[in-house]
């Protein structure tokens, strides 16, 4: 079963009424900008493989070609049909340039494409199983050190422990940051075998996994963050 | 074809700029001044005045004189309390609304005042058009520059102001942006840089990337409420607490114009006199240390945000007067690493890029593209008063981003929405833009709608709103009460307003022409009957025309004061005509004593 639904290939020009192909930004009867209806995905738009190791500087310079065929300052004297299409079609690549610009939300992006995304009611909220050890770790230590100050320690004292109780967390971080490479470079090479959703589910899950303990991590870090500052 | 201009809207003094063959020039006045000062005065007969003139009457009636309006813009009267109480004009309106502007005894909002900067500045382009010979020298179109960190409610404030000028303002852009594009002109490189624009009034840092003719902001910051004016303000403390603090408005416009002077002096000068006693440059850098030290912070925050390091910036551009500060200049190079450039004039370099901006919108140039971001995230009111962030800040704009809403009872066909900018986790810490009631959801039970609400950042940086409700796709209306801005209804009333003010405004005008020129023949009448010939010359008048003179000018003089514009006309008439043959004989007098007095020199 793939939760993915079959992508439309065709728009229509709003203009001429002719046919094009979705990732198209022109309509190749009339020229005419084509207005964003149900466009392809992030990727496709910018004329990238769904690949999460990008080359910064082809999506860079992708980015900077379509800004200069797009751009709202080139459509200022066109009719209104072709104004709005340029707004909507320039904000997309806007967005689209934002997301896969960063390796996480790029990820985050790629596992809502498949069908994969994170989230329902439990997930994010309980604590991952891999982490369990930390956070019962952390846990005890912030207890220690907000007795620690409510004692009326010297507030040198206390922090000193915060900092330390960040230490394995970050290292937990790093150790992530490694793991989602490497899963990142193993959904690169099903892609360019041309793999089918079998092989591909279970590197989706283990990066939708990755995903949700990443996000764990950094709200943990947040709220060391939070005891730090008071 | 009429014409575009591109406008600098400044807290001390606005500029206009246009695009002749390629290049952008300042638009002067008769006498060659490019500045147009941000004061508008209002004169007890209704009279606005404008720019140098309104600058004159700060010193001899404060009370009816604005400047720094545009500190104003896009706020609530509750925004500027405390700074109102400093200034000469009379600041009020309600609590929670906009604030208004007592000028004579006419109220005005922040963007009217600046609608009558910026209608000076249109007069002042047309009347260079039409001397230029153009068939059509109207200017109805305008790129107008906000700084950088100006939010939704202050552009929108700047886009009002520009319609009620009527202009139609093609495009709102931000000034350190608009100077990158004025310098990016002689120099066609690439590379990483910064523009720190510290001006009259506000503050901006913008990280740039340069490349491909694609000026692409990744980062900025600023303080909309930091510049020169702060600088002013302390040192009119100095003087004032050695002085008394008690001093007449018009008193402390002098001392105002008295620590400018100083101010400008020691840019390049070790000292200076303020107040009768020596002022020296390191007292002054000492003083204004800690206002300056304020705009370094945005400038850690904005590299940081840029992912860069101050090491990584090619080239540094200073724009704004304060930059003319020597240790404005010292801190930006020590920060950056390298000395800023200031081949441009600060003053001018912001309009110049504003006209190469219009100049690509109405050309269809594709020589240069800016890109620039959204300085403040977006966000709406969630539960417990905490925002949630739709569209971050220093993303691309235009820019959009969606939030599904659904009701919380059976059968609710509304949802309020609160939309907010700024960085802030609580509501309260953030501005508030708007609030809009979303009408229209499907009676259906509590949580099953879902409306997903579509907010749109466009090139200006200014925020449209949109709903769709999915389950029976239905468009929703939308009512947005802006927090602090002007509703279009009342865009509109003000500029139907100006234009029957315009029209008293220009009665006003034409009465003092008419005074003028009846003063003038007045004066040249009393001047003839009190020449030492005119007893000889009288002689060949023909009878009784020196005491129909003498009448005519009594008559005129006793209308002089009156505000009936057509009956000194009149007067002025009989006079001249009463005087005409006078003038001959005296003319011809003089010309032949001048002929004679050659002759004698020539032989």
């Amino acid at each position: 079963m793939s939760s993915s639904s079959p992508a439309p290939t065709i728009q229509v020009c709003r203009d001429c009424g002719g046919g094009a192909p979705v990732d198209a930004h022109f309509c190749p009867q009339c020229t005419k900008i084509l207005s964003i209806g149900r466009h392809g995905d992030y990727f496709s738009f910018l004329g990238l493989p769904r690949r999460l190791n990008l080359d910064p500087a082809e999506l860079e310079k992708q980015f900077r070609t379509l800004s200069r065929q797009f751009h709202p300052d080139y459509f200022y004297n066109a009719p209104p049909g072709e104004r709005r299409a340029s707004l909507e079609r320039s904000s997309y690549l806007n967005d689209a340039y934002r997301t896969l610009k960063q390796p996480v939300a790029r990820v985050e992006y790629l596992l809502q494409l498949e069908g994969f995304a994170p989230g329902g009611p439990d997930q994010g909220s309980k604590v991952p199983p891999s982490l369990l050890e930390e956070v019962f770790a952390l846990n005890e230590e912030l207890d220690e050190i907000r007795d620690l100050r409510a004692s009326g320690a010297e507030e040198s004292v206390w922090k000193a422990r915060l900092e330390r109780a960040r230490g394995p967390i970050e290292h937990k971080r790093d150790a992530h940051e490694a793991g989602l490479q490497e899963l990142s470079s193993r959904w690169d090479a099903l892609l360019d075998a041309r793999a089918g959703i079998v092989e591909r589910r279970p590197v989706l899950e283990a990066l939708r996994e990755r995903v949700l303990e990443r996000n764990y991590i950094n709200n943990l870090l947040a709220g060391i963050e939070r005891e730090l500052a008071q | 074809m009429s014409r575009v201009v591109g406008i600098d809207l400044g807290t001390t003094n606005s500029l206009v700029a246009f695009v002749q063959e390629g290049a952008p020039v300042v638009i002067r006045d008769r006498s060659g001044d490019g500045l147009l000062p941000s004061i508008v005065s209002a004169a007890p007969d209704g009279t606005i005045y404008v720019g140098r003139e309104a600058q004159r009457r700060l010193l001899t009636d404060a009370a009816h004189t604005v400047y720094s309006v545009k500190r104003f813009m896009g706020k609530g009267v509750d925004d500027v309390r405390d700074e109102a109480s400093l200034l000469p004009f009379r600041v009020s309106g309600e609590s929670g609304g906009v604030v208004k502007i007592g000028l004579g005894d006419r109220e005005f909002t922040p963007p009217e005042i600046s609608a009558f900067i910026l209608r000076e500045l249109k007069r002042r382009a047309e009347a260079f058009f039409a001397e230029q010979g153009e068939v059509d020298n109207e200017v109805d179109r305008a790129v107008i520059t906000v700084p950088a960190y100006f939010n939704d409610a202050q552009r929108t404030a700047t886009r009002d102001a520009g319609r009620i000028a009527g202009l139609d303002v093609m495009r709102i852009i931000n000034e350190p942006t608009a100077a990158s594009l004025a310098y990016g002109l002689d120099k066609r490189h690439a590379g990483l840089i910064a523009v720190y624009d510290f001006g009259g009034g506000t503050f901006d840092i913008s990280i740039l990337r340069v490349e491909d003719g694609v000026f692409q902001v990744l980062a900025t910051g600023g303080d909309t409420h930091l510049g020169g004016d702060d600088i002013d303000l302390l040192l009119m403390h100095r003087v004032l607490a050695q002085v008394g603090w008690t001093q007449s408005a018009e008193r402390i416009q002098e001392i105002r114009k008295a620590v400018i002077q100083a101010k400008w002096d020691l840019s390049d000068r070790e000292t200076t006199e303020l107040n009768g006693a020596p002022f020296t440059r390191e007292e002054f850098d000492t003083l204004i240390r800690p206002i300056v030290d304020r705009t370094l912070e945005p400038c850690r925050q904005a590299l940081a945000d840029a992912k860069l390091d101050a090491s990584q910036i090619d080239e540094v551009v200073l724009v704004g007067g304060s930059t003319r500060i020597p240790l404005v200049r010292r801190l930006v190079g020590e920060l950056f690493g390298r000395t800023p450039h200031s081949e441009l004039n600060p003053d001018e370099v912001v309009a110049l890029g504003a006209a190469v901006q219009a100049d690509i919108l109405v050309s269809g140039s594709r020589e240069m593209l800016l890109l620039d971001v959204t300085p403040l995230s977006l966000g709406i009111e969630t539960l417990g008063g905490v925002v949630s962030k739709i569209i971050l800040r220093n993303s691309t704009i235009p820019a959009t981003g969606s939030e599904m809403f659904t009701t919380g009872a059976d059968n609710q066909t509304a949802v309020d929405i609160h939309v907010l900018q700024g960085e802030r986790e609580l509501v309260a810490d953030n501005r508030s833009l708007a609030r809009f009631k979303l009408r229209g959801i499907p009676p259906m039970p509590a949580g099953l709608p879902r409306v997903q609400v579509q907010f749109q950042i466009d090139a200006n940086g200014i925020l449209s709103v949109t709903a769709h409700e999915l389950r029976t796709d239905i468009e929703q209306t939308i009512e947005v009460k802006p927090s602090y801005g002007l509703t279009d209804e009342e865009v509109e009333r003000m500029l139907l307003e100006s234009f029957e003010h315009a029209e008293a405004d220009f009665a006003a005008r034409l009465l003092i022409e008419a005074r003028n020129e009846a003063e003038t023949v007045i004066q040249a009448t009393e001047k003839s009957l009190r020449a030492p010939e005119f007893d000889e010359i009288a002689r060949e008048l023909p009878q009784g025309q020196t005491q129909r003179i003498e009448s005519a000018l009594v008559d005129l003089k006793a209308v002089m004061e009156s505000a009936d514009r057509e009956l000194i006309q009149e007067k002025t008439h009989v006079l001249n005509d009463a005087t005409r043959l006078l003038a001959e004989l005296m003319m011809n007098r003089s010309v032949q004593a001048a002929l004679s007095g050659k002759n004698v020199n020539e032989m």
